[in-house]
């Protein structure tokens, strides 16, 4: 019984240790609601919802943030899922904002919350690549309003074009960075391609 | 030593697995309680593309998009709005309700200009207030109404160019190395950071003094690297430089503008003088004095006036479609409208066609006694810059400019017109470096 209860206290000190508390941050506030389905998906409703994602911050593999304009969990390590911070990446974003399924065969329209932690089943290369029944690509010289620019590595959505002829786009871009809209070239830039998704109805 | 017994080995294990789990689920069910959400304020923005140079007799419609609070039902947010418009650039404006149409890719909410407006020889000018309608939160586009409201000047006569379709492959040699510096963080380095799957970050921006000192902002090392043929220096930076654009001013201070909309100005040993908020939400691109492109208002706010800052509401009232005299506007795939004002009239203007995309207008300034534009073409796979010095007549120069980049930079921070010749930065698996191009000069 010594020998338990020395142990006990030894297994309360190590579960103190950062990897165990780091599953249930931000994370532990998400939900995993079913999606609506919708039959209207348009263009300034996409901008309505990634608009509100912005300022929520950042999280690599992440797709669940509330709506109060602050990041929870800023500058956590980069590329660790594990942190389960605020905040979609930029193909979780983009998989909301587009509201697509977690079936890459079906291409309807699945409404998720902000709440609702879900990323998706695609990386920036696959949106890049058109994978999945709903995306497609797109020339990039004709690319509007919620088509989206991606490398290998990032994508993000125009908010809308610009005089000097960049676009200011709606991305969940870094740790640092966050969620927000900033001004970039990807349009020009041949490192990204455009990317859209079907079945906007206004 | 007596040898432990099977008991108190299974009793230890029992022990540290209970007081782990016991640990794992006292952490949960505390970190558990959901963060309280304040009640935000209802979100409200806006986006418009302004017409800036139009075409006498083509018809122009304003066109814009309201951005709200996501609705429960996903559908988008019922708005309103009113475009004030007047002629030219004085007296009253007068009010028009925009329609709301079926389609938003181009903005949902719109106005025809009636054409004694749209054909006025002055041009008209014109601000929108927006209206969510569940709310009745309402937004100004551009951000300072009627105190610096759109201007839209005709073209009148202007100098057509046509580039045809852009030769890929054929970019000039640099005519001088002006910097150079390898990967790293020693005295003769600049940094370099991130990943091949987040992409690189290293020197954000870059700007060049009257007496050829080249100024690179060093994001990565926090500082500033002034180099000259004599020395280099090094500057301390506090703040976020990350993707930060970067000016240079006359009495030796220099400005920095980050990624969260915050510009600051810091002395020339690095000290910070002060630090101010953008107007506006967004930024494209720094300028002396200092000035900036701001976002949705697509107009340059001056930031500080006589080396101190400007409140929000001075920058918004101090807006203006021209800077450094010039008007851009890139429309279409290919197009570039270009007008030199005097005032609030346009003087002369050029209009640049191309069989290849243009993206971006990193730079448009004058030079001699005509402008120097740096744009982008493009295609799917392949991506230049073009550099076109123009004159009332035509074209005096134009060459292309190798594009790649290893780093990511601020948006439109690759070039500097100085001392008669332009300047671009460049990055490579190697390093960064800052190359001259010398140009002709429109007589």
């Amino acid at each position: 019984m010594r020998t338990f209860l020395a142990m006990l206290v030894a297994g309360f000190a190590l579960s103190g240790v950062t990897g165990a508390q780091a599953y249930h941050r931000f994370w532990a506030t998400c939900n995993s609601d079913a999606p609506t389905f919708m039959t209207t998906m348009t263009r300034d409703a996409a901008q309505d919802y990634a608009n509100a994602a912005r300022y929520e911050g950042y999280q690599w593999g992440g797709g669940c943030w509330n709506y109060d304009d602050v990041d929870s969990y800023p500058s956590d390590p980069p590329q660790e899922t594990g942190t389960h911070g605020e905040g979609g990446d930029c193909s979780g974003l983009t998989f909301k904002t587009w509201r697509e399924s977690t079936d890459t065969t079906r291409d309807g329209r699945y409404y998720w919350r902000a709440l609702r932690n879900v990323h998706g089943p695609y990386d920036a290369a696959s949106f890049r690549a058109g994978n999945g029944a709903p995306n497609h690509t797109v020339a990039k010289a004709t690319a509007g309003v919620m088509d989206a620019f991606a490398s290998s590595t990032h994508i993000g959505m125009v908010f809308v074009r610009s005089l000097y002829g960049g676009d200011q786009i709606v991305e969940a871009k870094c740790e640092t960075c966050g969620t927000n809209i900033f001004y970039r070239t990807y349009r020009g830039d041949s490192a990204y391609g455009g990317v859209g998704r079907w079945g906007w109805t206004g | 030593m007596r040898r432990p017994r099977f008991r108190s080995l299974a009793g230890g294990a029992a022990g540290i697995a209970a007081g782990v789990i016991g640990g794992v689920l006292l952490a949960s069910v505390s970190a558990a309680v959901p963060t309280p959400v304040a009640a935000a304020p209802p979100l409200i923005d806006a986006t418009h593309v302004p017409p800036a140079l139009t075409t006498p007799g083509a018809a122009v419609r304003l066109r814009y998009g309201l951005v709200c609070t996501p609705r429960e039902d996903g559908l988008p947010c019922d708005g309103s709005g009113v475009v004030y418009l007047r002629a030219g650039q004085s007296g009253p404006f007068r009010s028009y309700t925009l329609r709301r149409g079926e389609e938003s890719r181009d903005g949902r909410y719109y106005l025809d200009v009636p054409p004694s407006l749209a054909d006025s020889p002055d041009g008209f000018s014109y601000y929108a207030i927006l209206r969510d309608d569940a709310t009745g939160a309402t937004t100004t586009v551009p951000s300072g109404g009627a105190d610096a409201p759109q201007v839209s000047l005709p073209l009148q006569h202007p100098t057509t160019i046509a580039l045809g379709s852009h030769v890929f492959g054929d970019v000039r040699t640099p005519d001088a190395r002006a910097a150079e510096a390898a990967w790293g963080s020693g005295r003769d380095d600049v940094g370099l950071a991130g990943s091949r799957e987040l992409g690189y970050t290293g020197p954000s921006s870059f700007d060049v003094e009257p007496d050829g000192t080249v100024d690179i902002l060093d994001s990565v090392n926090g500082r500033l690297v002034r180099a000259s043929h004599a020395h280099r220096e090094h500057v301390p930076l506090d703040g976020t430089l990350e993707l930060a654009d970067l000016a240079a001013e006359p009495d030796g201070s220099f400005d920095v503008l980050d990624e969260h909309a915050t510009l600051r100005s810091f002395r020339s040993d690095g000290t910070s003088k002060w630090a101010q908020k953008l107007a506006d939400r967004t930024w494209a691109k720094l300028e002396h004095g200092p000035s900036v492109l701001q976002e949705p208002s697509e107009q340059w706010m001056p930031v500080a006036e006589d080396g101190a800052p400007l409140t929000r509401n001075e920058q918004k009232r101090g807006a203006h479609t021209a800077n450094h005299g010039l008007i851009v506007d890139r429309v279409g795939e290919g197009e570039l409208l270009l007008a030199e004002v005097r005032g609030n009239a346009p003087v002369r203007g050029w209009r640049i066609t191309s069989e290849t995309p243009l993206g971006e207008v990193q730079l448009a300034e004058p030079h001699g006694n005509g402008a120097v534009v740096v744009t982008r073409a493009y295609t799917a796979g392949r991506d230049e810059f073009v550099v076109l010095v123009l004159e009332s007549r035509g074209l005096v120069q134009r060459f292309s400019v190798a594009s790649d980049s290893w780093t990511e930079t601020a948006p439109l921070a690759r070039f500097r017109l100085a001392r008669g010749a332009l300047y671009r930065l460049r990055t490579t698996p190697a390093g960064a470096s800052v190359d001259r191009f010398d140009l002709e000069v429109p007589q």
